[in-house]
C-alpha cells in the first residue's frame, strides 16, 4: 500500500485560526442572534396581558442566545465541511487529535452559565406571573366536551342601578336578600382593561387545558380538582380561548371561532375598554336576563340554552352554532320518526328525556358523548326543571328539514 | 460483474458458503445478526405504516375544516396510532436492531450473552404490532400516545384502547429483556484486554440506553397495568370520583416516557460518533466526555419528567423540574461541540452516511435549542401542548433519531449485506429528505407560537398557509422515504461487492467478512487499542494487516474515492 506515512504532520487548518477570524465570527454570531431576536413580535400573537409582556421579553432573550448558538454551530459545521473536505485523491487521515481539556471545559462551563442565567430569569418571571392579585375579578370556568362555560356571580352590591325588585322572581330575590350570590353563566369571558382576572376551573369530564394565546397563559383543567390561573389584560379587544389538551373528537372545536357572518362563536375573551363599558354592555344586560326572565317560554328557552355548553357539539343555525360532534338541532322538532323508534307519545317528552338521559335513546351506530343534565342542584351539570321546560319549548320551534 | 468480483475470489467463495436464504429471516434463530436484521426489517415495515397514517393526518390538515375524515374521533385515531407506532414499533426496535447486529461484532464476540432471550425479545414484537393494528377493528385507541385518563379510561369505549395498552405492555417487556441482554453482554463479553474506555462509542450509547430501559420501562408496565385494570376490572386508580387521581398516570407515564426520549436518541448519538469519526478520518474529540455524557444524560433524564406537566403540576413543583431540565442541556451541548471538534481538521468524505450524520448535527441542534426554551416555565405556559412542541420533538426524533438511523443504514449496510448501497441514490435521498424535513417541521414552531394547539383536526383559518407548507413538505418527505427503501433492495440486486472494510474503519465489526460468517470471526479478532485512532502509524499498519488477512475492500471508498466510484458505478451488475 502506498499510504502517506505521516499525513498528520501536516496539521493544516486545525491550528490555523487567526484572531481576526474569531472576532469576525463573534460579531456575526452576536449580530445574527440580535436580528433573530428582533423577529419576536412577528412570530407571536399580539401581547394582550401584563404577563405576556414579561414572557415575550424572556422569549426575546432566549431567541437572542439561541440564535447566536444556532449560527455558531451551523457556521462551524459549514466551515468544517468547506474547509476540511477531502480533496480528490487525498488518501490521508486527519491529524491524531484526541481532545483538548481547556476547550472541553469551556464548552461545558459556558452552556452551564447560560442555562443558569436563563433559569434564574425564568424563575423571576414565573414568580411574577404566578402571583394571585388581591383585587381580581373572579370567574368560574367549566370545561366540558366540547365547550367552555363561564360563571359570573352577583350579590346585592353588584346589581344594576334602579333594579325593579318587584319584577324579580321570588327564589332569586330570596337568595339576594339572604346576602348570598346569584350566578349566571355565559359562553364568553368578559373583563376590562387593567383588571386582573382569576379564573377557577373545573371540568365535567376529561382533562382540558385552558389557553388564551393572547395572554400567553395556559392551565390544565383536571378532573377532580380545581385549578386557578391569573392574568391582567392590558389591551381591549377579543382574544381566542383554546382547549390545548386532547379531550376527544371535538377537541379542535373547543375554541373560539368566527362564523361565516363574521360573528364570534365559541369561547372568546372579550376585554372591554373600561369597567363602565363592561357593566353596560355585558354584565348588567346579562344580569337583567335572570332578574327579569321573559314570560314567553320560547324566548326564555332561547336565552337559557345559550348558557349551557350545547354549541360545542351541536349545529343550530338560529343561534349560529356549528358544532359537528352531536346531532344537528336544526329541524329537530320535525324528526317524528324518532318518536316511533323510542316509543314516546310526544316530541316534548322525547326531548325532555334526551336531555336528562342522553345515552338512553341513541340512533343505532352512534356513541353517546353527551353528559346527563341533572335536576338536583348539588349534582354536576345541574339544569333546573324550569330551564329544561323552557329549552324544550324553544327546541320545539325548530321545525323544517 | 466479473470485473468487480475477479480480484475477490476468497470473498465470493465464502459468501456461497454462508449464504442465507430469505426464508431464514422468517425463522426462529439465535444468531444475533439475523435477529438484528429481523428487528430492522420489522421496524421499517412499521415505519411505512406509521408514515402512511401521518400522511392522512397532514392531508386532513390541508384545510381548516374536516374533509378527509368524517369526524374528529377518526382523526384522533390516526395520530394516536402514528405516535405509538413510530415510537414503540419503529425507533426503539430499529435501534435495538442496530444494537443486536453490532454489539457482539464490535466486541469481537460470537453472539449476545443470552442468545435465546435475544430471539424471544424480538419475537414479542410482531404479535404486539399485530395486536395493536387489530385494535383498529375493535374500536381504535383515540386518546393519543400519551393516553391520559379519564379520556383513555372512562371516555374510551372501544376495546382497541385496551389492546393498545396490552400491546405496549408486551413491547415494554421486549425492551426490558433486550436491555438486560445488552448490559450483560457489554459487561462480560468484551475481548481480553479491552477496557470500558476502549469500547466504541456506539457500545457506550447502547449501554446507557439499556440502563434507562431496564430502570424506566417497569414504571410504564406498572402504569399500563393500572390503566388496563381501570378499563376492564372496574378499579378507580385514575378516577377522581372514586378516590383516584388523574395526575398519577401523568407522573408514572412521564417517569418512563421522558427517559424514553433518551432511549430513542442516545443510540443515535452512538451512531453519529462512529460515522463522523470514520468518514472524516479523525478521532472523536473528547472520547471520555462523549461516553460519560451519555451516562449523565441517562441519569439526569430520570429527574426531568414533570416538565411534560408544567401546566398540570402543582405550581410550586414546576421550578425544580425546570432546573433539572435546563441542566440536561449541558451534557447534550458537550456532545454537539465534541462532534464538531471531531470533524474539524479531518479529511471529510461526504458519503451518504456522512451527509446524514451532518444533517443530524445541524437539525438536532434546533431541537436542543427549542428544548431549552420549553424548559423555561413561563414560555412553556404559552407553547405547551401546541405545534411548537410537535416541532420540537420531531426535530429531536426525526432530525435526530431518524437521520441517525439513515446514517447508520448507509454506514453498516455493506457489513450486513456485503454490498455497497448506491451512493448517488443515497445523496438524492439525503437532499430531498433534509430539505423536506426542515420545511415540514420548522413552520410548526410558528404555528404553535401563533396559537395552534396540537392534536386538532380543525383550526383557525389564518393558520392555513403555514399548514399547507407543512403538509406539502410532509408529502415530499414521505415520498423521499421510498428512495432509501428502493435503494436497500436495489443494492442487493446490483451486488456491488463491499469487501470486509469499505470505510477502512478501526472498530471490530469491520475486522471480518461482509457479511460476517455464522460465528462472526475467523479465530479471535485483534482489536485496535483506540477504536478512533485514525491518522497514526499504528492504525495504518493495523488496517494493512487486516487487508492482508481478509482481502481488500472494494470500492475503496475511503481512498481516492470519487474516482474509483465513478468507474465502479456504471458496471453492469448482473441485472
Amino acid at each position: 500500500m502506498n499510504l502517506p506515512k505521516s499525513s498528520h504532520n501536516q496539521t493544516q487548518g486545525s491550528a490555523g485560526i487567526s484572531l481576526v477570524w474569531v472576532i469576525a465570527g463573534g460579531v456575526i454570531i452576536v449580530v445574527g442572534g440580535f436580528l433573530i431576536s428582533l423577529l419576536t413580535p412577528a412570530i407571536l400573537p399580539r401581547a394582550g396581558s401584563a404577563q405576556s409582556v414579561l414572557i415575550d421579553n424572556l422569549f426575546q432573550v432566549m431567541l437572542f442566545i439561541s440564535g447566536a448558538i444556532f449560527i455558531l454551530v451551523e457556521g462551524l459545521l459549514l466551515l468544517s465541511v468547506l474547509r476540511y473536505r477531502a480533496r480528490k485523491g487525498d488518501r490521508g487521515d486527519g491529524p491524531p487529535i484526541y481532545g483538548n481539556a481547556t476547550l472541553e471545559l469551556v464548552w461545558t462551563l459556558i452552556p452551564a452559565i447560560i442555562v443558569a442565567v436563563l433559569s434564574i430569569y425564568s424563575f423571576v418571571v414565573w414568580s411574577q406571573i404566578e402571583t394571585r392579585p388581591d383585587n381580581a375579578q373572579e370567574v368560574g370556568v367549566v370545561g366540558q366536551r366540547f365547550a367552555w362555560t363561564f360563571n359570573y356571580e352577583a350579590t346585592t352590591d353588584d346589581l344594576p342601578p334602579n333594579v325593579d325588585m318587584s319584577r324579580v322572581p321570588e327564589d332569586i330575590a330570596a337568595t339576594l336578600n339572604n346576602g348570598e350570590a346569584i350566578s349566571f353563566s355565559y359562553p364568553q369571558l368578559h373583563t376590562w382593561v387593567n383588571q386582573p382576572v382569576t379564573v377557577s376551573m373545573e371540568t365535567q369530564d376529561v382533562i382540558h387545558s385552558f389557553w388564551i394565546p393572547g395572554m400567553r397563559m395556559k392551565q390544565d383543567v383536571l378532573s377532580g380538582r380545581v385549578t386557578t390561573m391569573s392574568f391582567t389584560p392590558i389591551e381591549s379587544g377579543v382574544f381566542r380561548i383554546v382547549c390545548a389538551e386532547l379531550c376527544g373528537g371535538g377537541h379542535g372545536e373547543m375554541a373560539g371561532r368566527v362564523t361565516e357572518d363574521g360573528d364570534l362563536a365559541g369561547a372568546w375573551l372579550i376585554v372591554h375598554a373600561s369597567e363602565q363599558e363592561y357593566l353596560e354592555q355585558f354584565y348588567y344586560p346579562e344580569l337583567e336576563k335572570i332578574l327579569y326572565p321573559p314570560e314567553d317560554p320560547v324566548l326564555l328557552g332561547r336565552q337559557e340554552i345559550q348558557n349551557y355548553p350545547c354549541s360545542g357539539c351541536h349545529t343550530l343555525s338560529d343561534l349560529g352554532w356549528t358544532g359537528t360532534t352531536g346531532p344537528i338541532l336544526d329541524g329537530v322538532a320535525s324528526r317524528t320518526a324518532r318518536l316511533d323508534a323510542t316509543g314516546f307519545a310526544t316530541m316534548s317528552e322525547y326531548l325532555h328525556d334526551s336531555i336528562r338521559q342522553p345515552g338512553a335513546y341513541l340512533v343505532p351506530g352512534f356513541n353517546n358523548l353527551m353528559l346527563q343534565f341533572n335536576p338536583e342542584p348539588d349534582h354536576a351539570n345541574y339544569m333546573p326543571d324550569s330551564d329544561l321546560d323552557a329549552i324544550v319549548a324553544y327546541l320545539l320551534t325548530q321545525t323544517g328539514n | 460483474m466479473a470485473t468487480v468480483t475477479a480480484p475477490l475470489p476468497g470473498i465470493q467463495a465464502h459468501e456461497e458458503k454462508t449464504k442465507l436464504r430469505i426464508s431464514d429471516y422468517f425463522k426462529w434463530t439465535v444468531d444475533h445478526k439475523i435477529i438484528g436484521v429481523q428487528y430492522m426489517v420489522t421496524s421499517l415495515f412499521f415505519f411505512i405504516v406509521g408514515g402512511a397514517l401521518v400522511m392522512m393526518v397532514r392531508w386532513e390538515l390541508l384545510t381548516p375544516t374536516l374533509d378527509l375524515v368524517q369526524n374528529g374521533t377518526q382523526f384522533n385515531q390516526l395520530f394516536t396510532m402514528h405516535g405509538t407506532i413510530m415510537i414503540f414499533l419503529w425507533i426503539i426496535p430499529m435501534f435495538a436492531g442496530f444494537g443486536n447486529y453490532l454489539v457482539p461484532l464490535m466486541l469481537g464476540a460470537k453472539d449476545m450473552a443470552f442468545p435465546w432471550l435475544n430471539a424471544f425479545a424480538f419475537w414479542l414484537i410482531p404479535p404486539a404490532g399485530v395486536l395493536m393494528i387489530l385494535g383498529y377493528f375493535a374500536g381504535q385507541a383515540q386518546a393519543g400516545w400519551t393516553s391520559y385518563p379519564p379520556l383513555s379510561t372512562l371516555f374510551s369505549d372501544g376495546d382497541g384502547q385496551t389492546m393498545w395498552a396490552i400491546a405496549i405492555h408486551i413491547l415494554g417487556l421486549s425492551s426490558i429483556l433486550g436491555g438486560l441482554n445488552f448490559i450483560v453482554t457489554v459487561r462480560n463479553m468484551r475481548p481480553e484486554g479491552m477496557s470500558y474506555f476502549q469500547m466504541p462509542l456506539l457500545i457506550w450509547a447502547i449501554l446507557a440506553t439499556s440502563i434507562i430501559v431496564v430502570m424506566a420501562t417497569p414504571f410504564l408496565a406498572g402504569g399500563l397495568t393500572l390503566l388496563i385494570l381501570d378499563r376492564v376490572a372496574g378499579t378507580a386508580f385514575f378516577n377522581p370520583a372514586e378516590g383516584g387521581d388523574v395526575l398519577l398516570w401523568q407522573n408514572v407515564f412521564w417517569f418512563y416516557s421522558h427517559p424514553a426520549v433518551y432511549i430513542m436518541v442516545i443510540p443515535g448519538f452512538g451512531i453519529l460518533s462512529e460515522v463522523l469519526s470514520t468518514h472524516s478520518r479523525k478521532s472523536v474529540f473528547g472520547y471520555r466526555a462523549i461516553a460519560l455524557s451519555s451516562l449523565v444524560i441517562a441519569l439526569v433524564g430520570f429527574t426531568v419528567w414533570a416538565h411534560h406537566m408544567f401546566t398540570s403540576l402543582m405550581p410550586s413543583l414546576r421550578i425544580p423540574f425546570m432546573l433539572t431540565s435546563m441542566i440536561i442541556a449541558v451534557p447534550t451541548g458537550i456532545k454537539i461541540f465534541s462532534w464538531i471538534g471531531t470533524i474539524w481538521g479531518g479529511k471529510i468524505r461526504l458519503t451518504s452516511a456522512m451527509l446524514f450524520a451532518l444533517g443530524f448535527l445541524s437539525m438536532f441542534v434546533i431541537g436542543g435549542i427549542s428544548g431549552v426554551m420549553l424548559a423555561a416555565v413561563p414560555f412553556d405556559l404559552h407553547v405547551h401542548d401546541t405545534y411548537f412542541v410537535v416541532s420540537h420533538f420531531h426535530f429531536v426524533l426525526y432530525g435526530g433519531s431518524v437521520l441517525a438511523i439513515y446514517a447508520g443504514l448507509y454506514h453498516w449496510y455493506p457489513k450486513i449485506t456485503g454490498y455497497m448501497m448506491d451512493e448517488r441514490l443515497g445523496k438524492i435521498h439525503f437532499w430531498i429528505t433534509y430539505v423536506a424535513f426542515f420545511f415540514t417541521f420548522f413552520p410548526m414552531h410558528l404555528l404553535g407560537m401563533l396559537g395552534m394547539p396540537r392534536r386538532v383536526a380543525v383550526y383557525a383559518p389564518e393558520f392555513q398557509t403555514l399548514n399547507t407548507i407543512v403538509s406539502v413538505s410532509a408529502f415530499v418527505l414521505g415520498i423521499s422515504t421510498f428512495i432509501v427503501l428502493f435503494n436497500l433492495v436495489y443494492s442487493l440486486y446490483k451486488k456491488r461487492v463491499a469487501g470486509p472494510n469499505p470505510w477502512r474503519a478501526l472498530t471490530l465489526e469491520w475486522a471480518t467478512d461482509s457479511p460476517p460468517p455464522a460465528h462472526n470471526f475467523h479465530g479471535d479478532p485483534v482489536f485496535f487499542s483506540n477504536p478512533y485512532g485514525y491518522g497514526t502509524e499504528a492504525a495504518y499498519r493495523y488496517l494493512e494487516e487486516q487487508e492482508k488477512e481478509l482481502g481488500p475492500s472494494y470500492p475503496k471508498t475511503m481512498e481516492p474515492s470519487t474516482q474509483a466510484m465513478a468507474h465502479a458505478a456504471p458496471a453492469p451488475a448482473g441485472d
